[in-house]
């Protein structure tokens, strides 16, 4: 089977800085995979990359076997339309419009027609438990409610593969425990692909594998704790 | 819907920047506004004072000036007969003072026309030529009229009997009445063309009949004379019945009396000629064509025509017109260019705040197309609001201009004209009005649906200019700056 994710030598410069520097990394299918390290240590450009956001220097990402690097911006944007969903670390939800609306927006490119848009959003506010607060705008809920939201709408179109950046990184523990409850849910009962950025060892334990990178380069790259004690059960 | 309800919420969310983006080009909308409808304003103002001589633009006159400057070189290109017709028309008034007693009673009257005359026939010459509409003649001749008792001492007035003034009295001894007056031939079935139209009576009717002796006067005249309609004037010892009062445009035929052409000419002894041949095109555009045609027709002609008469006034509308032609287009550029530019710049500075929002939607997928138009939408929207409200001050500024209006005086001052030139069209004026004809218009400007709609399509098209600016800057977003975050 294609793995998810191939990247062979792929090097990320700006300017003189090499953010990823000629790194190896194969993600399956079903992998719920953390990436932790220091700040600087290149995570956030790895994930730029995996996301279609940027292209590397040199080097191959491959998408389900597709060369990322080699694509048009058109298609990178449908790549990212139709196969990935993002999560990020200030959730970046659209103030002006209720959470429903957050929601809809990413569904919007689809041109779905109203009611199947309609339902849909209220099945994925149901799916991350929030199924009574879509009508309230962001600034109206709690932050741990707002990176649900976050994560419906990164569901919105059946991603491939979610990533997250630093999930966890604006909420207090109890909240940043239920995302990554939620995540580990979706990842073992749904089989999603996700790989998040983290700089808090207790949301990496929770992950399949653990990849720790410095300097632009993998220099760790493990099964979690929990998992292989999961896995000799 | 989605876009839409995003598009709002943004708009309300920012409501004070899409409020000053709006105003920004409110204001230069209204300037628009204003200078336009000023520019309406004073274009009306100018009609109103030159359209009874002009009709639509499509009016012209003509005569046969006399051309009495280039000295007497220019009577050689006469023919003997018009030489004769000439002097019979414009030569020294019959008093005949000489077979006269003492305390004799005497009455003289004489008609002079500065113009040379033609021959009817011309009407329908001209009538005959490409373009013309219309052509209608005209007769207007200077009706001087001595009369009293032979005084005592004849050696006063002889050696003042040169010397008459315009429509007054006389100075020598109290028994002689010395009268001038103008009087014009109007053809009684023409009510739109000719020396005076129907539609400027101000009281009375139009002639009614070719066979009684009616009088239309002008309303200063009358006035002058304390006459009104329903009483009677003496024309060279012939009563005629006041029918209507007329008032007269400025630079136009303010002869004191009109008459029936045909019994004019009786009277004068003129039949079958004419001095003035007032000329209707079918349109403004042929309008230089006909009266170059004219000049063909009639020899030694001068075609008096809207653009002729609107460049020989002066005073405070034509300077105000002349500035405005000047500085108010540029006067809108500016304006127009300014406000696009703030609203440019205000729709730059709210992409650049919203960095991570647009890089978020990119991240999410939305294809660059869609982020387009959801700026040049909101530009869009603010474009119109602002169209909108520069519509609101831009009526309020005209009816400011209106309420405030200035009145404005336009003068047709014959003394600036050589001889003969385009008023000279109307000769009674100058005999029967002593110096500068002169008419004050109040200012009032003109806003017309098109030019709303023009000001807000302009509004639009302006918000969309800065949202178009505002979009390229959105489409350049990397959305990879919408995820870096601060650690």
């Amino acid at each position: 089977m294609v793995p998810v994710y191939e990247l062979r030598e792929v090097t990320k410069r700006y300017g003189d800085v090499v953010a990823v520097d000629d790194l190896d990394l194969t993600i399956d299918r079903g992998e719920f995979t953390a990436i932790v390290g220091p700040s600087g240590s290149g995570k956030t450009t790895l994930l730029q990359l995996l996301g279609a956001l940027d292209r590397p220097t040199s080097g191959e990402v491959l998408f389900e076997g597709d060369d990322l690097s080699g694509l048009r911006e058109a298609e990178l944007t449908r790549i990212r339309s139709s196969a990935i969903g993002f999560v990020f670390q200030q959730f970046n939800l659209i103030p002006t419009i209720t959470a429903a609306e957050n929601i809809a927006l990413a569904l919007a490119p689809r041109g779905l027609p109203r009611d199947e848009r309609r339902t849909r959003v209220e099945e994925l506010l149901a799916s991350v438990g929030l199924e009574q607060r879509g009508h309230h705008v962001p600034s109206k809920l709690s932050g741990g409610e707002q990176q649900r939201v976050a994560i419906a709408r990164a569901l919105a179109n059946d991603p491939r593969v979610l990533l997250a950046d630093e999930p966890t990184g604006n909420l207090d523990s109890r909240n940043g425990e239920e995302i990554v409850g939620l995540l580990q849910e979706l990842a073992e009962d749904r089989g999603q692909t996700i790989v998040l950025i983290t700089h808090d060892p207790s949301v990496a334990q929770r992950a399949f594998r653990v990849v720790r990178m410095q300097d632009g380069a993998i220099v760790e790259d493990r099964i979690a704790v929990n998992r292989v004690a999961s896995l000799a059960t | 819907m989605v876009y839409l309800s995003y598009m709002f919420s943004e708009l309300r969310r920012r409501r004070g920047r899409t409020a000053l983006t709006a105003l920004g080009l409110a204001v230069g909308i209204a300037l628009v506004i204003a200078v336009s409808s000023l520019t309406a304003g004073l274009n009306n103002a100018q009609a109103s004072v030159l359209k009874p001589l002009t009709g639509v633009g499509t009016d012209m006159s003509v005569t046969r000036p006399i051309q009495v400057s280039s000295s007497s070189k220019s009577f050689q290109n006469l023919t003997p007969a018009e030489r004769t017709q000439l002097r019979k028309e414009a030569g020294p008034g019959q008093v005949g003072f000489g077979n006269l007693k003492a305390g004799a009673k005497f009455t003289r009257t004489s008609f002079q026309s500065t113009e040379l005359t033609f021959a009817s026939s011309k009407i329908a010459a001209v009538s005959k030529q490409n373009d013309v509409a219309n052509a209608v003649g005209g007769l207007t001749l200077n009706l001087t009229s001595v009369s009293g008792t032979v005084p005592k001492q004849t050696s006063t007035s002889t050696s003042t009997r040169g010397a008459p003034s315009a429509g007054g009295g006389f100075n020598g001894p109290r028994s002689i009445d010395f009268t001038s007056v103008s009087v014009s031939g109007v053809d009684p079935s023409s009510t739109t063309l000719g020396a005076i139209t129907s539609d400027e009576l101000t009281a009375g009717t139009w002639f009614t009949s070719t066979t009684k002796r009616q009088a239309i006067l002008n309303v200063s005249y009358a006035t002058q004379k304390n006459k009104q309609v329903g009483d009677t004037i003496k024309l060279d010892g012939k009563t005629y019945t006041v029918v209507g009062i007329v008032k007269s445009p400025v630079g136009g035929s303010s002869s004191n009396v009109y008459v029936d052409l045909a019994q004019l000419q009786k009277l004068a002894g003129d039949t079958g000629q004419i001095n003035t041949l007032y000329v209707r095109a079918t349109s403004a555009a042929a309008v230089s064509t006909v009266s170059k045609e004219i000049t063909k027709t009639i020899s030694g002609a001068s075609v008096t025509t809207a653009q002729s008469l609107a460049s020989e006034m002066t005073g405070t509308l034509s300077t105000a017109k002349s500035l405005t032609s000047k500085l108010g287009f540029v006067l809108e550029i500016v304006a127009l260019l300014s406000s696009i530019m703030v609203a440019s710049l205000l729709t730059l500075t709210s992409v650049s705040k919203r960095f991570r929002e647009l890089g978020t939607l990119k991240a999410l997928g939305w294809p660059q197309r869609a982020i387009v138009r959801q700026i040049a939408g909101e530009s869009l929207f603010q474009g119109l609001l602002g169209g909108i409200a520069g519509v609101v001050l831009g009526l309020g500024a005209a009816a400011l201009i209106t309420a405030f209006g200035p009145t404005l005086k336009a003068t047709f001052d014959p003394a600036t004209q050589s001889t003969g030139g385009p008023v000279g069209a109307f000769p009674g004026a100058r005999q029967a009005v002593s110096s500068a004809v002169s008419t004050t218009v109040k200012l009032a400007a003109h806003v017309s649906p098109t030019l709303i709609a023009a000001a807000v399509a302009l509004a639009v098209v302006a918000g969309l200019a800065s949202g178009a600016v505002g979009a390229l800057r959105a489409a350049r977003l990397r959305p990879a700056d919408a995820l870096r975050h601060i650690d």
